[in-house]
């Protein structure tokens, strides 16, 4: 018993919850049970289970004339044209006088039946959308693998779109996701071990890793760490990533989501793992490192030179993002000396009229552009138009008309602002955007040197970090110079004849050397 | 008794030795140096001998003991109460030269860009930020040592290659014009900071790999020759004779850059450089004290007594000195001699101390 809520009322409410428990104990007890033979208690059970349920169908039908039967499903999530076709027409036929329970399964023309032997799993099958049939004087009873419920169709994630590769993306069906993996990597060493979650939900979750690549002991640890999970309902994966991560306070995701199968594939083929839930798109990879953040599917499938290019012009961005406004402050405040003479009379004279100092200006501007981002993103498309042009309106004239900031401050604002959508997850930009606060307030303080302050305590804090135990700066800090081939640019596919340190060290070798391309490749004497 | 469980590479000790060493070095000593050496002050990091005793000793005493630290071994040399008094002096000396470091910086800080700050600021929120990473554990700052050491290597060259235009090899001659005895009395001020790589001691134990410290301390050791070289070569082919007329002639030459009428005035590029080195130095002498500490009290961890650690170098960079002008005082006198006694001398008697009893200990056995 817990904790006492208000004066007086211990008594009566402990005992309450006492009979809440019991009464729970109980169900749980009879949900263990085994089938009974006799039919009709069978059903009374689950008719128990199922008051108030009115999408529960208990159809009742004999089989071959004879042999009384019921059929349960959840209207919706099973195929019931299928069930109509292939189990109750061929059932309801003349059957020979002394029939088996083979003889039934035999005349059934699905491919998946699963016996069932117990009233859980009997739960388990009709809420997984399978209809199950119960028979008289038998004991178990016929999962009938026909679910079919309304689903999305497969299309491009909107938060991940290429332009060059595949377009298709994850849905929120588990089934068909873990079907995407299987058709992209073919190989039996491809496991996808599921497991149910959610005391409510009972949602279906699927540990995807390959075996010979992933390290058993990083399988192990995400095994255990989410069996470790005890939770009433899962509705986004989310709802595991804050379960299962190794720093639950840091503002940096320690797992990559992604929409993409062959994101996940990619990951899966270093040797991670990959976790999917039913019910949404998104898929958890772990481990990873703060660099995987700032990679596109994109950068794999240009060119690896414009891949290169790509991806340090995203590094670039991304520490404007982080210290564009604050460096802004610094400098504008403290260090005039650094700003060639001609700019820094242009700026002084921008400045002239601004009542506020600079940090005052960038805290003004930063958060009304954060506030504008958030209703542009919360809103209906139509109204989201008319926001972002009061917006423009709002922030680039009228707030320099009136001479409340300067024009290089909003500058410095928008250049802010489009940098920090550089950043190809958007998990990782809101985080940025956030630090990008404090780190503003010490650079107001004292200038450069508190910007450099701020710079070391966010990377105090990220060289600590560790995703399932992998270093979160690695392969920079510590460095690992295999790994580098990754970070610092992106290496053409011929060169990448070793999987990343982090997750590749089980098995490090992924292609052999020199296959270099050339005109002259496979000619004898090369 | 294990008190820091992470465990670094070889490299990674060179790095951060290397940034324990060259940051302030190259700030403080071309002055000094110049005094003494003339023409001849690139000459003068050359004579690197306290660095090479240091690491001998250093390396000679982890093979002697291995797995324990300076002070660890002094307590296993002298007995359980003459140690824990050697291990106080060198901790109490290792506190002092922490001092020394932050009042530097803030000097350094407060004299050229912040004016107006109150030095307990600028010299205050750096040592906070530094017991916040100490108490992160020595992996911690040997990542940084890492990320660092390329951005302190190419922002160095950024300084060094717009200037090679400007330098005027003449200004070199004659070297050693006078013998080398004025390069020679130039590096005494130098060996104080050579004398600084007996801080690998402590730091060996957490190597992944302790053969390989070898190695990368003799690089480290080239490296930070090399710097010094190039910087006080820069220095004096740029200034010549002004160079022994300011407190910080590297700064000086920073400013002289102008690239283009654009890139003016990169002395907030010194600071830069010149503030993530500290930062290190400062983290890796904080960090050598804190846990020092906690050994020599049989602390279980030594991440309590950090911010008490950090107090009291806060005090002492305040106690070390009244203003800039005692301090390279200091710097260019009383300091060497005190570097060289306990970071030296007191190390060498040591292993001197323990290689007889070894050897005697050999002949009673063999008797």
């Amino acid at each position: 018993m817990g904790k006492t809520n208000g004066f007086g009322s211990r008594g009566p409410r402990s005992n309450q919850r006492e009979a809440e428990r019991f009464a729970h104990q109980e169900e749980n007890r009879q949900l263990d049970q085994a089938l009974s033979a006799n039919l009709a208690e069978n059903v009374q059970a689950l008719q128990r289970l199922y008051t108030r349920c009115s999408d529960v169908i208990f159809h009742e039908f004999c089989i071959g004339n004879r042999m009384e039967a019921v059929l349960v499903y959840i209207d919706g999530l099973a195929h019931i044209e299928e069930v109509d076709q292939h189990v109750l027409a061929p059932l309801q036929q003349d059957f020979p006088m002394d029939f088996t329970l083979a003889d039934i399964r035999g005349k059934i023309a699905v491919s998946s039946i699963k016996p069932v032997d117990t009233i859980v799993k009997v739960l388990e099958e009709i809420s997984g959308g399978n209809p199950v049939l119960l028979m008289e004087r038998e004991p178990h009873g016929l999962a009938i693998g026909l679910p079919k419920w309304e689903k999305r169709a497969i299309d491009e994630p909107s938060a991940e779109s290429v332009l060059r590769g595949p377009r298709e993306g994850f849905i929120e069906s588990l089934r068909t996701n873990t079907a995407l993996l299987r058709r992209k990597i073919r190989t039996p060493h491809l496991k996808i071990v599921t497991m149910s979650m959610g005391k409510y939900t009972s949602t279906q979750i699927a540990l995807a890793y390959l075996e010979g690549v992933a390290a058993p002991s990083l399988v192990e640890e995400m095994t255990s760490r989410l069996q470790r999970i005890e939770i009433d309902g899962i509705l986004e994966s989310v709802y595991i990533e804050e379960l299962i991560e190794d720093n639950p306070f840091s503002p940096f995701p320690q797992l990559l989501s992604t929409e993409r199968p062959d994101v996940a594939s990619a990951y899966l083929l270093e040797g991670h793992v990959v976790v999917l839930i039913d019910g949404t798109p998104s898929v958890l990879i772990a481990p990873i490192t703060f660099y995987s953040l700032l990679q596109s599917p994109e950068d794999y499938y240009e060119r690896y030179v414009v891949g290169t290019a790509i991806r340090w012009l995203r590094y670039l961005f991304f520490l404007i993002s982080l210290l564009g406004p604050s460096f802004y402050v610094a400098v504008i405040t403290y260090h005039q000396e650094m700003i060639p003479n001609a700019l820094l009379i242009t700026m002084a004279r921008s400045r002239e009229q601004i009542p506020f100092p600079a940090i005052v200006e960038a805290l003004l501007m930063e958060s009304m552009f954060e506030a504008l981002r958030e209703a542009g993103a919360r809103l209906p498309k139509q109204i989201g138009t008319a926001v972002s042009i009061v917006g423009a309106l709002v922030i680039g004239q009228a707030a320099i008309a009136a001479g409340i900031v300067s024009a290089p401050m909003v500058m410095v604002v928008a250049i802010t602002g489009v940098a920090s959508f550089m950043a190809p997850r958007f998990t990782v930009g809101i985080a940025i955007r956030l630090l990008r606060f404090p780190v503003m307030v010490l650079a107001g303080f004292l200038g450069l040197l508190g910007l450099i302050m701020g710079g070391i305590l966010i990377l105090n804090h990220l060289f600590k970090l560790r995703s399932f135990g992998a270093p979160y700066m690695a392969p920079l800090a510590p460095m690992q110079w295999r790994s580098l081939n990754d970070v610092l640019w992106r290496a053409p596919r011929w060169l990448m004849t070793k999987r990343p340190h982090m997750t590749g060290a089980w098995n490090p070798r992924r292609q052999p050397h020199g296959q270099r391309p050339g005109p002259h490749k496979g000619e004898s004497g090369d | 008794m294990v008190i820091e469980n992470g465990k670094i590479s070889a490299p990674q000790i060179g790095k951060m030795i290397y940034l324990a060493v060259t940051p302030t070095a190259i700030l403080s000593t071309p002055a000094i140096t110049y005094q003494f050496a003339k023409q001849d002050l690139w000459i003068s990091p050359m004579w690197a001998f306290s660095g090479v005793i240091a690491i001998w000793i250093a390396l000679s005493i982890h093979r002697l003991f291995p797995g324990e630290n300076l002070v660890q071994a002094g307590e296993r040399i002298l007995g359980r109460k003459l140690g824990k008094v050697f291990g106080l002096v060198i901790l109490l000396y290792y506190l002092y030269l922490g001092g020394v470091i932050v009042r530097e910086y803030g000097e350094f800080v407060v004299g050229a860009f912040l004016v107006q700050t109150p030095l307990l600021v600028v010299s205050g929120s750096m040592v906070l930020v530094c017991a916040i990473v100490v108490r992160s554990g020595v992996e911690i700052i040997a990542r940084f040592a890492d990320v660092f050491i390329p951005v302190f290597a190419m922002l160095f060259l950024l300084l060094i290659i717009p200037l090679l235009p400007d330098l005027h090899i003449l200004k070199m001659l004659p070297i050693m014009g006078e013998g080398i005895g004025p390069s020679l009395s130039g590096s005494v001020v130098l060996q104080a900071w050579f004398s600084e790589f007996l801080t690998v001691s402590f730091l060996i134990p957490f190597a992944n790999r302790a053969e390989k410290v070898k190695k990368s301390m003799a690089i480290t050791l080239l490296a930070v020759i090399v710097t010094l070289v190039s910087s006080n070569l820069v220095t004096l082919l740029l200034l010549g004779e002004l160079t022994g007329n300011y407190n910080y002639p590297f700064l000086i030459v920073a400013r002289y850059i102008n690239l283009a009428d654009f890139f003016t005035h990169l002395e907030s590029l010194f600071m830069a450089i010149w503030v993530l080195g500290a930062f290190v130095k400062i983290c890796v002498f904080f960090y050598v004290t804190a846990m020092g500490a906690a050994q020599w009290m049989n602390l279980r961890e030594y991440q309590p007594i950090v911010f008490p650690v950090g107090f009291l170098l806060l005090l002492m960079s305040v106690w070390v000195a009244p203003n800039l002008q005692e301090l390279t005082h200091a710097l260019s006198t009383s300091i060497i001699f005190s570097a060289l006694t306990v970071l030296v001398c007191i190390p060498a008697a040591l292993l001197g101390l323990a290689w007889i009893r070894r050897q005697w200990g050999k002949k009673n056995l063999q008797d």
